[in-house]
């Protein structure tokens, strides 16, 4: 049967036309594409524009200057009380890690980032005393 | 016409339903990596742990700008009320050593004639968005980098007119291995008066400390010696009467003094007074002092 083209007019029998099948898939694209669109807007949304904003956070989550901060206060603290166990519960606080790997990571990032030297010598000291701490423990 | 209606229609649909599950795996499903955060965002027990990190840095070094820049960062609404707060706390919980460190930062602020307005880190990426991470992170403003005003206290002379100085951007000293921070002047003994009342336990001492700005001072340590012994406590502990309250039960007919650990004029002699109840009968009082900072 050859196509018929479907005039305006009579709409009903254009459902029942052979043209229907092509009509619906060309349809079916653009409401697929408006669908990834609206995804698309959404993600870039909710991940740039206006991305969740987050409260009571963990330590570790920390910019790598704040975290490097702590741990030249805890060093600081560190050289008047001696107390390599004191530092570490106070270095406790970023989770896993080892309180003298903590403390060699800000002394890591303290020499790459142009901290001062007597910055870097306390944290040097509190690298040293909780590695020795550390060793002391096993 | 209608058929354009439909699809329109349909479209405006498919692009709103895209749009919520866009939105719905970007806030709830898979919120964007959380690094980079900024101290002001943890969690109200690490920012116990930061202040008690700072007070205690500040109590090995004596840098006050210092400290005051770090405690900025964790933006308390009122940062010394924070450090009174949590020096209640740590007393609670017997952590003297940390409650007077957290004190003596305080006592510090307050000596402070203003408190400088918090600072603006220097210009990065956006670093509390999480995930817009630069490859090169800024390290932490040092104090040099800082700007503060501070407002110096200047030494009244009778009769001198008072130009105040301002010292803007001034460059903060680097931390200097100060040995202990001074806490101000010492406390002075304003008011020492007997109290006879029968509803309150016998022999009551009653110790009110108050700074400089008749706040009341929690956390603050309290000397109580007799001839035989003596006491430490802190203010603090019954803060419905009182941050800087602080009591104690005298041994009777026993001489006691009493004074603050920061330093303080001492009260001495006191003995529970006798008193009598309307009736007659005797019953030992107690005392009432009151300690302020000049």
């Amino acid at each position: 049967m050859p196509p018929v083209a479907c005039p305006d007019v009579l709409p009903l029998r254009c459902q029942q036309s052979p043209l229907r099948p092509k009509m619906k898939a060309s349809n079916l694209f653009l409401i697929l594409f408006a669908f990834l669109l609206g995804i698309s807007a959404g993600l870039a949304y909710g991940w740039f524009i206006d991305p969740v904003d987050f409260y009571d956070l963990t330590p570790d989550t920390l910019r790598a200057d704040y975290k490097t901060d702590y741990v030249l206060m805890t060093a600081e603290a560190y050289r008047v009380e001696q107390d390599p166990g004191s530092a570490a519960r106070r270095l406790a606080i970023f989770g896993v890690q080892s309180p003298s790997t903590i403390a060699t990571e800000a002394l890591v990032y303290a020499r790459a980032n142009g901290f001062p030297e007597s910055d870097i010598a306390i944290l040097q000291e509190l690298v040293t005393a909780l590695q020795a701490w550390s060793g002391i423990r096993q | 016409m209608k058929r354009s209606l439909w699809l329109f229609l349909t479209l405006l649909c498919a692009l709103s339903l895209g749009t919520g599950v866009g939105l719905s795996y970007a806030w709830v499903v898979s919120p964007r990596s959380l690094t980079d955060s900024q101290p002001a965002a943890l969690r109200s027990d690490f920012k116990d742990q930061f202040r008690a990190v700072i007070a205690a840095s500040y109590a090995a070094t004596g840098n006050l700008p210092r400290a005051q820049a770090r405690l900025t960062l964790l933006e308390d609404s009122n940062p010394i009320e924070a450090l009174n707060a949590q020096a209640q706390r740590a007393i609670a919980v017997g952590e003297f050593l940390q409650a007077d460190q957290i004190t003596a930062l305080a006592l510090a602020l307050e000596n402070e004639a203003d408190f400088p307005a918090p600072f603006s880190l220097p210009p990065t990426s956006d670093a509390s968005s999480p995930g817009n991470i630069d490859s090169t992170v800024t390290p932490f403003p040092s104090p040099d980098a800082l700007s503060f005003v501070f407002t110096g206290t200047p030494e009244i002379v009778a009769g001198q007119t008072i130009e105040a100085t301002v010292i803007l951007n001034t460059p903060t000293p680097r931390p200097t291995r100060t040995p202990m921070p001074t806490y101000g002047a010492p406390f002075r003994l304003v008011s020492q008066e007997a109290v006879c009342n029968p509803n309150l336990p016998d022999g009551l001492l009653q110790i009110v400390v108050y700074n400089s700005s008749r706040r009341q001072l929690a956390g603050v340590k309290v000397i109580i010696t007799w001839d035989t012994g003596g006491e430490e406590f802190f203010t603090g502990f019954k803060p419905e009467l009182g941050n800087g309250y602080a009591d104690f039960l005298m041994l009777p007919d026993t001489s006691h003094a009493v004074q603050l650990a920061l330093g303080s004029e001492i009260a001495v002699n006191l003995v529970p007074p006798v008193c009598q109840t309307p009736g007659g009968d005797p019953y030992l009082g107690g005392y009432k002092l009151t300690f302020q900072q000049p």
